[in-house]
């Protein structure tokens, strides 16, 4: 027996230690960046007091989409089929809306075979969080590009891309999607505030996730290599996140100029100025920084779009309060009154 | 002359788009309402506007709904279709034709009734003599045939539900066609309608408004459809009985609707419920069906109910599709790569459309897979004889859900896939209640939930799913059977057939030759099917498609010495099932059995 004393375990709003929030052992390569955004999602979560229960992780199929396995191992998840998450999510959230849903998806599965069902997840509003964890190449076939793969990019093996890429973010933006962030596998800090942030929001969040692939992509030549999105990283803004039950009052208000914004759920994100100010309520602001970015080869990361007017899919379904999943078999089958009633009305 | 009465066919020839389907429905419903048997098949193209257009309305004493095998009166308005119409009538047929449609009547051996249609509803209104001139017919057949006046007001009343305009002048137009014949022709065929006692009250509704009634009293929680027909009706069906079946007093609803992108996303959307707790389903037809393939065996392997329901229309590809068919059983049955096997349940009638409907959702969450619902578009979409609908005789079945956290407790082990009762069905707990935390997965996994590899996981896993969805058989609807004291020769059939084959058995009678009926009314088989085989020497298989698709999953189901017994009976040109078709069929096939 030890006589040291037992180092107090930390714990979150919710009286949870993080290992509450922690999942499986990783079969991802070392040093893969989509681990570090399952440690970002196990990060935020805790963080932010979610109750582990309470969330459903949703994926599709690819690298990425094996990741629910490493995190959050007290919720269900579904790993669905490729690149169909979305109306799985969709499903699911008409049956029980009150669930947290967190989708994470490879940029095969959201900008090829399920682009159209990420388009019509995000034209529904949907609540949830989309995190694509975005590498530029199909990792589990060994190194095909993917719709993501920047113009002059070249993979460890083969040509240069020359086929023009989907900006994903650029894609939601023009799309009307009301939270549209993009971020790297190692910028922990920003990732954990916009996860957050997200988590908060009410209504369709993606957060494209630059996530290098350390095996097939991780070459000098590749623009999505760590060592080239570390030197070519525009940051619109610091980001930090307020969560609800931490009085702004109690955090140290920056020096500069800054600006917050409020979420659904009396959180905050505040956006401390860099250099020039982006307003993230202007979609063309967002985009003229995503233009401007890809014309010098460089990629923007922060909060590029914000809208909280936008009603969610919950409003526009018309449905009772409680999650339908909860409501009960007699209120679900109609008596046998109003049978008789349909038949009467048929025989008139 | 003498008459005949209520025993004859009619078909009325028009473009798609010209108000003819009210116009019919109004003849329909006036002849339904006298207690005369009948029934009408819409022959419609896939087209908004200009297409021809048939309607089969069939008289008939014994109850025949089939189209008859021949037209004994003939409506002619289209000029499309005027001479091949014309043409294919036999001797003594009687026609009615529009005199304004610049088309020659060059048959002199039928009974022609030429009738100004045009010229008479311009003078009612000019600016929608189109729409008018197809109620001018149902005048003129109204006066020829002598149908009550009283009844067709009330179905043209029924038709145009408080739209005074509307019905003062569909009355208008069909007193003109009345008083055209009686004022300018005589009376000169032998069909007439009697007027016959109405037993049991009974009203007309298509099958795809019974399913929708079905899936509502069945508890649905989420419909996502992609419009496609013949299945859309179904979908609006539901969504137009919502408000006053699922709406509480603040007009929030307890069933979701979505309008899905895509077949794909539909049954996304259908399994997510599904995986959520919830009664989800969608409604679609055969080129749907194709695209959701691969949800359906994601379904299938992680154990999700999930509810689907397949008008049928003919196929391959797009096929035809505003025609009928019985083409997609294999396709339902065996859905998916990889070993699959679906419970499917087959309708043959309104009530059972009905029945079935709140049925799936039982079956479905009970055996914790996909379950299909098979209709077809003559079922789906044409409109049938129903004495009324019976309140579901079962409470809810919502299967092995663990729900509390003491009945998760006194498992001594819980494993999402653990064949704890024997009966290859496992118990399942839902997201958001923390109990058995798992990832459901489309990969191999063990019996509890972790992906596997390893070859007894996937050897066992599949062995119990064929057991799972095996021990169904006995459980789902049981064939209906009609049998014949030592009979020799049965027929097994399935759906919508059921509305042909009382008249395929009149004929086969009339020749000599008894036949025991079997109706199959789910997959995988009833036990009864191979006891009726038994009891058999020789049984037909008989279906709507071209390669005998039932009777291929009997032959590989069947043990060897029942397999030999076996013939199979398919045809299928889209038309809704002619008994006369199937009849010879059956006794070519006798013939070369030398039974």
């Amino acid at each position: 027996m030890s006589d040291k004393p037992a180092r107090a375990i930390k714990l979150n709003v919710l009286n949870e230690p993080k290992d509450s929030y922690t999942g499986g052992k990783s079969s991802l390569c070392p040093g893969c960046g989509h681990d570090q955004i399952s440690n970002v999602i196990i990060s935020a979560a805790w963080e932010n007091g979610i109750e582990p229960h309470r969330v459903a992780k949703m994926s599709g199929i690819g690298c990425s989409s094996k990741t629910p396995a490493y995190y959050l191992g007290q919720s269900h998840g579904f790993n669905t089929v490729h690149g169909r998450m979305p109306s799985v999510t969709t499903g699911a959230y008409a049956i029980n809306k009150d669930l947290l849903y967190i989708g994470v998806s490879g940029d095969g599965d959201s900008a090829s075979i399920g682009i159209g069902q990420l388009i019509h997840a995000i034209r529904r509003n949907m609540d949830m969080v989309y995190i694509v964890e975005n590498n530029g190449v199909y990792g589990l076939t060994k190194g095909q590009y993917s719709a993501t793969a920047d113009i002059g990019s070249k993979k460890k093996k083969g040509e240069p891309n020359k086929t023009q890429p989907i900006d994903l973010c650029a894609l939601a933006i023009n799309l009307g999607c009301t939270f549209v962030a993009r971020s790297f596998s190692g910028s922990k800090k920003q990732l954990g505030s916009l996860l957050k942030a997200a988590m908060s929001h009410k209504g369709f969040a993606l957060i494209d996730v630059i996530s290098p692939c350390v095996t097939f992509n991780n070459n000098d030549e590749s623009m999505r290599s760590y060592g080239y999105v570390k030197e070519n990283e525009i940051t619109l803004h610091m980001t930090d996140y307020i969560p609800h039950f931490n009085p702004v009052e109690e955090i140290e208000v920056p020096e500069g100029h800054f600006r917050d914004i409020e979420l659904h759920d009396g959180s905050t994100i505040r956006l401390e100025t860099i250099s020039a100010e982006h307003d993230p309520g202007s979609a063309v602001a967002a985009l003229t920084a995503l233009h401007e970015a890809e014309a010098s080869q460089k990629h923007v990361t922060g909060l590029l779009y914000f809208d909280n007017t936008k009603p969610s899919l919950a409003e526009d379904l018309g449905l009772v309060d409680t999650p339908l999943v909860d409501v009960p078999n007699e209120v679900l089958r109609p008596n046998r009154e109003t049978l008789d009633k349909i038949n009467a009305a048929l025989h008139s | 002359m003498e008459t005949i009465a209520n025993d004859f066919t009619i078909n009325i020839a028009t473009a798609n788009g010209t108000g003819s389907q009210s116009a019919n429905l109004i003849l329909l419903q006036s002849l339904f309402e006298m207690g005369v048997p009948v029934s009408g098949k819409n022959m419609f193209p896939s087209n908004i506007s200009g297409l021809p257009t048939w309607y089969i309305v069939r008289l008939s004493d014994n109850g025949y709904q089939a189209p008859g095998n021949r037209t004994h009166i003939q409506v002619l308005l289209n000029p499309a279709t005027w001479d091949e119409d014309l043409a294919s009538l036999e001797p003594g047929s009687v026609v009615i034709w529009n005199e304004n449609a610049k088309m020659e009547m060059n048959r002199e051996d039928v009974v022609s009734y030429p009738i100004p249609m045009s010229a008479l509803a311009r003078k009612i209104n000019p600016k929608i003599a189109k729409l008018v001139t197809n109620i001018i017919y149902v005048g003129v057949l109204a006066e020829l045939l002598g149908i009550d006046q009283e009844e067709l007001e009330a179905a043209v009343a029924k038709q145009f539900k408080g739209k005074a305009t509307a019905i003062e002048l569909n009355i208008t137009a069909l007193g003109l066609g009345r008083d055209y014949f009686k004022d300018n022709l005589s009376k000169n065929d032998p069909y007439v309608v009697e007027k016959r006692v109405i037993e049991k009250p009974q009203f007309f509704i298509e099958g795809n408004e019974a399913v929708a009634l079905g899936c509502l009293f069945g508890g649905v929680q989420m419909l996502a459809w992609y419009p496609i027909t013949p299945s859309s009706s179904l979908a609006e069906g539901i969504i137009n009985y919502i408000p006053q079946l699922r709406t509480d007093d603040d007009g929030n609803a307890t069933c979701a609707v979505i309008q899905a992108e895509d077949e794909l996303a539909a049954a996304g959307m259908v399994l997510g419920a599904g995986w959520a707790g919830g009664r989800g389903m969608t409604a679609t037809s055969g080129p749907g069906i194709s695209l959701m393939q691969e949800f359906i065996g994601l379904g299938y392997f992680a154990e999700i109910p999930s509810v689907f329901w397949d008008v049928n229309r003919v196929g391959p590809s797009t096929g035809l599709p505003t025609r009928t068919q019985q083409s997609d059983i294999s396709m339902l049955y065996e859905g998916s790569h990889g070993d699959t096997q679906h419970i499917v349940l087959i309708p043959g009638t309104v009530e059972e459309c009905f029945e079935f409907g709140w049925k799936a959702f039982d079956y479905s969450e009970r055996y914790q897979t996909p379950v299909f619902g098979l209709s077809d578009l003559d079922l789906g979409m044409n409109r049938w004889a129903c004495e009324g609908f019976e309140y579901p005789d079962q409470a809810m079945d919502r299967g092995k859900v663990v729900r509390e956290r003491e009945v998760f407790e006194a498992f001594e082990e819980f494993g999402r896939y653990l064949d704890v009762d024997g009966d290859g069905i496992p118990y399942r707990t839902l997201p958001g209640s923390g109990m058995d935390p798992i990832l459901y997965r489309g990969t191999g996994h063990n019996p509890k939930g972790v992906y596997s590899e390893k070859p007894d996981d996937y050897f066992e896993l599949m062995q119990r799913l064929k057991r799972k969805i095996d021990g169904a058989r006995d459980d789902l609807p049981a064939p209906i059977l009609r049998e014949e004291d030592e009979c020799e020769i049965g027929i097994i059939y399935l759906g919508s057939m059921e509305n042909t084959i009382q008249e395929i058995d009149d004929i086969l009678e009339a020749t000599g030759i008894k036949v025991s009926q079997c109706r199959v009314r789910a997959l995988p088989l009833h036990s009864g099917v191979e006891d009726f085989i038994r009891r058999h020497e020789m049984t037909i298989v008989l279906e709507i498609n071209r390669d005998g698709q039932m009777y291929g999953i009997l032959r590989k189901e069947l043990p060897n010495d029942l397999i030999t017994k076996l013939r199979s009976v398919a045809y299928s040109d889209g038309v809704p099932p002619r008994a006369g078709i199937y009849a010879k069929l059956i006794l070519e096939t006798l013939k070369e059995g030398d039974i």
